[in-house]
């Protein structure tokens, strides 16, 4: 029961929405209509398992008094008090939620959490591109190519180095993400397949 | 040079500072900013979640339309809590068994017309490519590109003979394209930071448009 | 320790330093290298020139503040080429961080033209499950969104009225900083309704967008802020708009940077070999 419920659900629900794919009469429709309104709604309580755990994480890290404990205390105040501000106040344009929260805390931080990027990746190129290999030689002419390419430098430099950017990136780079993108695309469907038959099985998590 | 006044605008200030003071080493402001970051991202989630998809979605069907056929997706819902409760913790599979068969069900045709039967439909050289020889050229190129790089993954036997030199040259193909991948990331992750020292030099010190 | 050991193991810090300083500099001091237009770039440009006055634009703002430096320009030069040529702008988004920045567009640019929220422009907000929203809309974008980002119902909105469903979008621009974003309009918006979709992208995904283009199941592509420059660029060009151009004017810092980690890859490479060859 504590499985087969879930397999058999996965399994209805799998196989009725391929076959709507290809049957357009009405209640196919009908069907896939709603059950497409359910899905957005289920989607949503799934926050609940990212909050839930993240939640705990904290707490057990307080209540151990694990390193950086009190940097939980942070996360559990910001969680807490920007809940309750957006739902208190509401998340339309000029709330406190999109004014204060959003503008001034959110965007900086993330934005900023990114922006450090550039100079790690300056100090890796420094450190550890090499031309060590014939491949990676290549890797290196390729990136140095369209590096240059794609900024007005590059083409200040020779006017058709924009251009063989572009035939590097439309030509080998389309085959090899292609290839790649065929690898995705049948995992994914096989995964699929995997899951809707209860082959696998992964997410059930342990336990009966 | 008009240094800001909004206290707000010094706020965004002091926690862009914070987060970049990690170039330095770790510390403990980098710290409170990285928390505060985790926990203001998840309660504006949950926020957006509430007046965006449960409200409209849910409880105005369910409880000010009344419509009862919206009970399924609440309680399938609702079993997301159960995760929580060992003894019942098994409930939390039925809204996924629902949600995976749903997603996978949809998948599979989507996935294939567009990731298979197109791209091979792309990669295929039909009668208009050999009209000029570089567009047909470039077509071939890629034609072969893509089946030596396809035939690189194929581990199901050893890469010797004619295997090792199709998957070699799918090595160059592939060497390639991760080279020009490498060449964009650099523009993006640059873009980050332009973004900052913009903000930096136009919403706080007023020296830029 | 010989010269090149010490290049070698230079402190990571005077890299960070000499990369600030270079970025710095052309914000302050622009260099005025200027910025041509890319086919792809003209592709997209192309399609919303062709969407009639008075037909629907739209545009998934599937990013978060973090991508804002690429994409959100992108957004702007979009809304005003449409808008300059009295073409609605319908939006939506799939990223829930990105939900504040697609309001911050609409209550900035909307107004430089004179158009009115309702009739020419409506933002539908975020919505969580990123499939079924896509395919919710391709039937019915009131059963996904019965009211928009501002509660209003789609039914008091003038403009929804004519747009009912994905089939009545001539053209779609998918702004996507990764996943969710152009590839889930394309598995279920293009392969199922038929919408027609071109992509904005982060530099960092731009790469793996080209086997869609060679199909054409992508239009056209805006790759970074590269991209962007191209479309404001575009969009100056053709006088529907004289704003200034954000992305343009940090397209010489990019130039610098680029030539930076240029430099920096040909230094380590040869400091590398030089001190290799002495070890032998």
């Amino acid at each position: 029961m504590r499985r087969t419920l879930p397999l058999a659900i996965c399994l209805i629900m799998g196989i009725v929405m391929m076959v709507q794919f290809f049957v357009p009469h009405p209640i196919s429709v009908g069907f896939y209509d709603l059950t497409t309104k359910w899905i957005r709604i289920v989607s949503a309580f799934a926050l609940v398992l990212g909050v839930g755990s993240l939640i705990l994480y904290h707490i057990d890290r307080l209540q151990r008094k694990r390193p950086g404990w009190a940097y939980s205390i942070v996360t559990l105040i910001a969680l807490v008090g920007t809940a309750i501000t957006g739902l208190g106040w509401g998340v339309k344009p000029g709330a406190p939620l999109q004014e204060i929260i959003f503008k001034n805390i959110l965007v900086p931080l993330n934005a900023s959490m990114f922006a450090i990027l550039a100079f790690y990746m300056a100090s890796a190129a420094y450190r550890a591109f090499r031309a060590r290999t014939k491949e990676a030689a290549l890797l290196l002419i390729a990136a140095f190519l369209v590096m240059l390419g794609m900024v007005p430098v590059g083409a200040a430099i020779w006017g058709k180095l924009p251009d063989v950017a572009e035939w590097i990136l439309s030509v080998p780079n389309m085959a090899a993400k292609r290839a790649i993108l065929f690898g995705v695309a049948l995992g994914a469907i096989a995964t699929s397949l995997k899951v809707i038959l209860g082959i696998e099985r992964g997410w059930l998590g342990g336990g009966k | 040079m008009h240094i800001s006044t909004d206290i707000w605008t010094w706020v965004a200030v002091i926690l862009t500072f914070g987060i970049f003071s990690f170039l330095w080493k770790d510390n403990p402001f980098y710290k409170f900013c990285e928390h505060l970051f985790v926990g203001v991202s998840v309660g504006y989630t949950i926020a957006l979640t509430w007046y965006n998809s449960v409200y409209p979605d849910l409880i105005t069907p369910l409880f000010r339309q009344g419509k009862p056929l919206y009970v399924i997706p609440f309680l399938l819902g609702l079993c997301y809590f159960f995760r929580f409760i060992p003894k019942a913790s098994w409930l939390v599979r039925i809204p996924m068994g629902f949600v995976l068969g749903w997603a996978s069900g949809v998948a599979i045709p989507a996935f294939f017309q567009t990731n298979v039967i197109k791209q091979i439909q792309g990669t295929l050289l039909s009668p208009a490519l050999f009209a000029r020889w570089d567009v047909f050229l470039w077509a071939l190129i890629s034609f072969i590109g893509v089946i030596c790089s396809v035939l690189y993954f194929f581990f199901s036997r050893e890469h010797k003979g004619a295997l090792k030199v199709a998957a070699e040259t799918g090595i160059v193909f592939l060497m390639i394209g991760f080279g020009a991948s490498f060449g964009y990331t650099v523009m993006a992750r640059m873009s980050l930071l332009i973004g900052r020292f913009q903000f930096l030099l136009r919403d706080w010190l007023g020296v830029i448009r | 320790m010989g010269f090149w050991e010490r290049l070698l193991k230079i402190d990571r810090k005077i890299i960070f330093i000499v990369m600030a300083v270079l970025v710095l500099f052309p914000l302050l001091k622009p260099l005025g290298l200027g910025v041509g237009s890319g086919p792809r770039a003209k592709a997209v440009f192309d399609a919303v020139d062709s969407i009639p006055p008075g037909k629907t634009l739209l545009i998934s703002v599937d990013f978060d503040p973090a991508s804002m430096p690429e994409l959100y320009p992108m957004l702007v030069a979009l809304m005003r080429h449409a808008f300059a040529r009295d073409v609605r702008v319908l939006l939506c988004g799939l990223w829930i961080t990105g939900a504040g920045l697609a309001d911050k567009a609409v209550t900035e640019i909307a107004p430089e033209y004179g158009k009115e929220y309702g009739r020419d422009v409506v933002y539908l907000g975020w919505k969580a499950g990123v499939d079924a929203v896509i395919l919710g809309m391709g039937e019915n974008i009131k059963n996904v969104f019965s009211v928009d980002y501002y509660g209003h119902p789609l039914d008091s909105l003038p403009m929804m009225q004519e747009v009912t469903r994905l089939r009545d979008i001539p053209f779609m621009v998918a702004i996507s900083a990764g996943t969710p974003g152009f590839s889930d309009w394309l598995l279920y918006g293009h392969s199922r309704y038929g919408l027609r979709v071109g992509a904005g992208v982060t530099a960092v995904s731009a790469a793996d967008a080209y086997p869609y283009l060679q199909t054409g199941q992508l239009t056209g592509l805006l790759a970074g802020m590269k991209g962007a420059a191209e479309y404001e660029v575009l969009v100056q060009r053709h006088n529907y708009s004289k704003a200034y151009m954000p992305a343009v004017a940090a397209m010489d810092s990019q130039s610098l940077a680029h030539i930076v980690i240029l430099v920096l890859v040909v230094i380590g490479n040869i400091a590398f070999f030089v001190t290799r060859k002495r070890g032998r």
